[in-house]
């Protein structure tokens, strides 16, 4: 029983170092593979390893994975190699290389970097043919980056690397770098034609030879997701008389296309008299330092402006911030809601008795650079979700229920109003629409 | 039972040894002294999917090669020789089969130039439509180092062994052009002259239109401060050749001293590259135009007038030139009260 027990432990001893140098050695040849090959250039043979490479190998990826979204998020496929990341968000980049390493060696035998790299970071983004178009071009010479993407969309990061490296270790410090050739001492030379990489001797006698540019290159895509809900525009505007109300729907959805794609969501206006024709509601991303937040500390601000907001009519511009909440932890699509009533930032819509009004709305989204403006639905309903229908061209209500105190047999009205984006993020509005006694609420001041 | 507890434990030992070799190499942690660069990298230099590297290739239009040295400001069309254009992407990287590769997207390209002494680059874009693999590259600073790079990835697809299954990956194909930018534009330099307890003026040349091409090249020269009666506005003299013959004339302004003032003249500006400090003078001279006449002491950062013999004409000079032996000689006049 010994004698097989200490043959179990001298076979098992043995058998572990004999694995510890099969490991040693599976990963060195490993390396010198890599430094071989790093050229893809036919003329890096191995029998030739002295021949510098034209440029070597890259990795590339996003360093901090706590921010980096699952290779299926959203549905996407595990095998596109698209990094998915959410718009607003601070990323970490970081990349490597063979020419980013202290020793050459591994390039070449007796290459001897002569400079420091020079490292740039590209964003790209693809245009409408296909084709990839610079965004962002930083010359860091540091090999680790970090930003943010504003906006949603496929990016393409991309990380070029390049530095001169000599092939003989004697040459190696020729010349440091800032001190600069004179052009005019190589003009000599320069007739020679591209041959740049000719073998000097120098002062002491030592072979020398000039440097060559080894570069590298590394290429990732990058999915940023839209994590911002739509800005939304309502517009509420009063008709009277002969007014083809049809007409005035059309002539309004048109003004706000062109205002809502022109103002970037923003309200058009801070001035209450600006808002005497139609009166609007303006929920969007906020002004420029609102804007772009992280995921989970996006606002929304809710602007109303004109004479609809408040029962005495009286023309007003308001704005608040409003709470974004998550609306879906797996896909992290966010929605803005806008509540209206008495504890509420917007009390509620507040329309004549006897006059036709209409209302339209809009919304453009953050995924598209807020370039086009679409139509969302909205309507009028009562509690039960019964949708309100109009009369003829427009709405009209004969009968007032506000204050509600006394209108009680009067049945309550909401405007909803719902937009979305193509991922799923959301902006609703729900709020109390009250009918108001056209006398005492625009000349009394009150109600009755 | 000790004797077991060491064969498992060697067992354990082996296994971990195993597993650790088919682990990515990562490599001994960067000096942080030696490579910078490195700050915050904490990924590998050694790929572990197949990202193929195809060769890369600089040459001038007309396909011979770009020569060693370009000049400053002369645009020239370079081409990328690359496989990354062809039909399909390569079939094998490094003896490993790429089964049924396709290209997925367009080529994302970059070009640059380094300026190697300063290392900083320069990207290149063009908005003229050019060829995919094209780029007009106009040096406008010399350098005795610099370098063309060519930076493309293309995204592409490949079969995993499970079938259905495709994965996407990135080649790329890079490369570089070693030159050199001759220096053709003259310095711009200029004088800063101030009067003992009085006022001040300078006068400068500014290249205009930049880095035109082809030569002569041009400057604008500004007079200002009180000395030029610019005190409240730079006179501007527009349109001098920028080279050795640079003359204002008296009707376009003049350094306007007292015939005893004792000038302080400093040299301002500079060269694009590298000014030949042993050939700069400056002074007075007599009269404009060709080889200054110096009157009174060369390079003297003190003048006292009084203690000159002032010509009919005396002008102020300055004469720069570069390294590259390109001379700007400027004469500003100098009326006496």
């Amino acid at each position: 029983m010994k004698k097989i027990t200490g043959f179990l432990m001298v076979l098992a001893v043995l058998f572990s170092f004999s694995v510890m140098i099969t490991a040693e050695e599976t990963t060195a040849p490993a390396a010198d593979e890599t430094a071989a090959a790093a050229s893809g250039d036919e003329t890096t043979a191995p029998s030739e390893e002295s021949v510098l490479p034209d440029n070597a190998d890259m990795t590339l990826g996003m360093k901090s994975e706590d921010n980096v979204m699952p290779a299926t998020f959203r549905g996407g496929d595990p095998d596109s190699s698209l990094v998915h990341c959410l718009e607003d968000v601070y990323y970490e980049k970081h990349e490597h290389s063979l020419i980013y390493k202290e020793d050459a060696a591994e390039l070449a035998d007796g290459a001897k970097f002569e400079s420091d790299p020079n490292i740039t970071w590209d964003t790209k983004v693809k245009d409408a043919d296909g084709n990839w178009k610079t965004l962002t071009s930083a010359n860091t010479n540091m090999a680790a980056d970090g930003g943010k993407f504003y906006a949603p969309g496929e990016y393409q990061i991309g990380n070029s690397g390049a530095r001169q490296v000599g092939a003989s270790s004697s040459g190696a410090d020729n010349e440091a770098i800032g001190e600069g050739d004179d052009p005019t001492d190589d003009e000599e030379e320069a007739a020679g034609g591209d041959e740049t990489d000719t073998a000097l001797v120098d002062e002491n006698g030592n072979t020398e030879t000039e440097t060559k540019t080894v570069t590298a290159q590394q290429s990732m895509g990058v999915q940023v997701h839209d994590v911002t809900s739509p800005d939304l525009w309502v517009a509420f505007q009063e008709g009277a008389g002969k007014v083809d109300m049809a007409a005035t729907e059309q002539e309004l959805k048109g003004k706000m296309m062109d205002k809502i794609i022109s103002t970037l969501g923003r309200p058009f206006s801070t001035n209450a008299d600006d808002y005497a024709e139609a009166s609007y509601m303006f929920i969007d991303e906020g002004d420029e330092t609102e804007r772009d937040r992280v995921p989970f500390e996006k606002t929304a601000r809710l602007s109303v402006a004109g004479a609809l907001f408040n029962e005495r009519g009286a023309p007003k511009f308001e704005s608040k911030a409003v709470d974004s909440r998550t609306l879906d932890e797996e896909t992290m699509t966010r929605q803005v809601h806008v509540a209206g009533g008495e504890k509420s930032a917007l009390k509620g819509v507040f329309v004549r008795r006897n006059v036709p009004f209409i209302f339209a709305a809009m919304a453009v989204d953050n995924g598209d650079n807020r370039a086009k403006a679409g139509e969302v639905a909205c309507r009028i309903e009562k509690a039960d979700g019964t949708e309100v229908e109009k009369d003829g061209n427009s709405y009209l209500f004969r009968v007032p229920n506000f204050p509600r105190d006394n209108y009680e047999d009067q049945p309550e009205y909401f405007f909803v109003a719902k937009g979305s984006d193509k991922s799923g993020n959301l902006t609703t509005v729900r709020t109390p629409l009250y009918v108001v006694d056209i006398q005492a609420s625009f000349e009394g001041g009150r109600n009755q | 039972m000790k004797k077991t507890f060491i064969c498992l434990f060697s067992a354990v030992v082996a296994l971990g040894s195993m597993v650790s070799a088919q682990e990515p190499q990562t490599g001994a942690p960067a000096n942080l002294e030696k490579t910078p660069w490195l700050k915050g990298v904490e990924i590998s230099p050694y790929p572990v999917d197949i990202s193929p590297v195809i060769p890369l290739k600089i040459y001038a239009e007309n396909g011979e090669a770009i020569p060693a040295t370009l000049t400053e400001d002369v645009p020239l069309v370079v081409v990328a020789d690359t496989a990354v254009f062809e039909a399909d992407p390569p079939t094998e990287y490094k003896g490993q089969q790429i089964p049924n590769p396709q290209w997925v997207e367009n080529a994302a390209i970059s070009w640059f130039f380094i300026d190697w002494e300063k290392n900083k680059n320069h990207m290149a874009s063009v908005s003229e439509p050019l060829a995919a693999n094209q780029m007009v590259i106009i040096p406008t600073m010399p350098t005795g180092k610099g370098a063309i790079t060519c930076h493309i990835a293309r995204k592409m697809r490949y079969d995993l062994p499970e079938p259905g299954r495709k994965k996407s990956t990135f080649a790329n194909s890079s490369g570089a052009k070693d030159v050199r930018v001759l220096d053709i534009t003259p310095p711009l330099c200029g004088l800063e002259i101030s009067v003992e307890n009085g006022p001040s003026g300078a006068c400068w040349p500014v290249e205009n239109p930049p880095d035109k091409y082809p030569l002569p090249k041009q400057a604008d020269v500004f007079l200002s401060g009180a000395l030029f009666n610019a005190a409240d506005q730079d006179v501007l003299i527009q349109g001098l050749e920028l080279g050795n013959n640079m003359i204002v004339r008296p009707e376009q302004g003049a350094l306007t001293v007292a015939a005893d003032a004792k000038l302080t003249i400093r040299v301002i500006g500079g060269d694009n590259y590298k000014l030949d400090n042993s050939k700069l003078k400056f002074g007075l001279c007599n009269g404009a135009g060709g080889v200054p006449s110096p009157v009174g002491p060369e390079n003297a950062e003190l003048l006292d007038l009084s203690k000159l013999k002032l010509p009919e004409a005396p002008y102020l000079y300055l004469d720069a030139t570069d390294v590259a032996g390109n001379q700007q000689v400027m004469f500003v006049p100098v009326k006496i009260k």
